[in-house]
């Protein structure tokens, strides 16, 4: 049997972080368990910033913030979560990884949230009363199984153009295709799949960038009702 | 009308997608402490599905270095398991072969070009997990760093293991097995270097004393 090679980590660079994905799919599925792990390291790195800026931005369900101390350090337990999760992921879908990517953040601020209140540095109740986050169920399941099924339908259609379908295939850009109002989907299509800065955004669609900052705050706020709303 | 915290987003937005690493605080502190709140559920929201930014070569280096200190500082693993975890994924990102790495120590440490299959023996055992990483000297941990292109801290906090990590030393959450590994720390400062050992030997078995 010929198995694929490594990539060199300098080749991993210019990796997009859905194929480091894919080859860690790839690895674990046939047994690979040592080139799994090296693409899941891979996949840890790239996604530090990622972890770090969502537990400085993570916010208790009855409100409230950690400090910043205790932010940096619910941060590096999640990145540890993170790479240890890849003795465990069974996912493979972008989508999957980034939703496990969330749950790993906010059980780790949860956790440090229920340490302070022991240290009674805390006072804000019981988090677990209002935290639905179960270590098996999470708040974006019901979307990712609604996505994975049309996902399912699209690969049955041939199509020619790998990069669109590529695109097509990402939990988000499936999501911002179900926003109703065409102004707030134009934004976001421009912003997560072309990555175009506000200015251009403006640019390319003869507004203000006054109305893209708009349209991104409006919009962002479905998209993350839209992710959350379908359960089963 | 545009609101400053609708601005301070799409400001945020901008600087992750190009791949400039924003921070979060500092975006947070920009609007009124009523916004913050809001802002940081938008923010996360954002980065929850955010594309993977467009690092440049630089700010992915930045970002291993980060990474792979955050792991040394919590001692994501015992240390002889991170060495082996880590180091070979280092060497390779600095394109080095181990010969090659054995060499760039070697012309650190101005070590003889004789010595230098010695020293690749012994990046090979550490990274294969046969070797105690208590044992790597300053010097060599200096030298290895610079080779690798990441801080000196990094390596010396991994090969001291969680009694040398920062967080240790942090209020209550000392280990309670700080003490003993604080023991065998002291231990290694103070076993005689045998007789036998040449530089080699005393660089990547020496501990902190070489």
């Amino acid at each position: 049997m010929t198995t694929a090679p490594v990539p060199n980590p300098l080749e991993c660079r210019h990796l997009r972080e859905d194929e480091l994905l894919r080859l860690y799919c790839h690895h674990r599925d046939r047994g690979e368990d040592e080139r799994a792990a090296e693409m899941w390291r891979q996949l840890a790195i790239r996604s530090h910033d990622r972890v770090v800026a969502m537990a400085r931005a993570f916010r208790f369900p009855g409100g409230g913030r950690l400090d910043p101390e205790d932010a940096a350090d619910a941060a590096q337990e999640a990145f540890l979560r993170v790479v240890e999760m890849g003795a465990s992921f069974a996912g493979s879908a972008l989508g999957q990884f980034r939703a496990a990517l969330r749950q790993c953040v906010q059980h780790a601020c949860l956790d440090h949230g229920r340490r302070e209140l022991r240290h009674e540095r805390r006072r804000a109740g019981s988090l677990d009363e209002r935290y639905d986050g179960a270590a098996d169920a999470g708040p974006f399941d019901a979307a990712i199984a609604r996505h994975s099924v049309e996902q399912a339908q699209l690969a049955a259609e041939a199509e020619a153009d790998d990069e669109r379908r590529r695109v097509r295939s990402e939990l988000v850009a499936w999501a911002i295709g179900q926003i109703r109002n065409d102004n707030y989907r134009a934004v976001l299509e421009l912003t997560y799949v072309e990555r175009l800065s506000a200015d251009e955004i403006a640019s390319r669609l003869g507004i203000t960038p006054d109305n893209v900052y708009a349209r991104r705050s409006r919009g962002l706020r479905q998209l993350e009702t839209i992710l959350r709303d379908h359960r089963a | 009308m545009t609101t400053e915290r609708e601005r301070v987003l799409s400001d945020f937005i901008d600087a992750w997608n190009a791949g400039r690493r924003p921070d979060v605080d500092a975006h947070l502190r920009r609007v009124d402490a009523a916004e913050r709140d809001v802002l940081a559920d938008e923010i996360a929201s954002f980065l929850t599905w955010a594309p993977d930014p467009e690092y440049d070569d630089a700010a992915l280096v930045a970002l291993t270095a980060d990474a792979v200190a955050a792991l040394a500082q919590a001692g994501a693993a015992e240390p002889g398991s991170w060495w082996s975890a880590w180091l070979p994924l280092l060497r390779r990102r600095a394109a080095l072969t181990r010969a090659q790495l054995a060499d760039r120590l070697g012309e650190r440490l101005g070590l003889a070009a004789a010595t230098r299959p010695k020293a690749e023996r012994y990046l090979g055992d550490l990274e294969e997990g046969r070797l105690d990483p208590a044992g790597l000297s300053a010097g060599l941990l200096d030298s290895l760093a610079g080779a690798l292109g990441i801080g000196a801290s990094v390596l010396h906090q991994a090969a001291r293991g969680r009694a040398a990590s920062a967080p240790l030393f942090r209020g209550d959450d000392v280990a309670p097995d700080a003490a003993a590994d604080l023991d065998v720390l002291a231990d290694a400062l103070t076993t005689q270097v045998p007789q036998d050992w040449d530089e080699i030997d005393v660089l990547f078995r020496g501990g902190n004393s070489a």
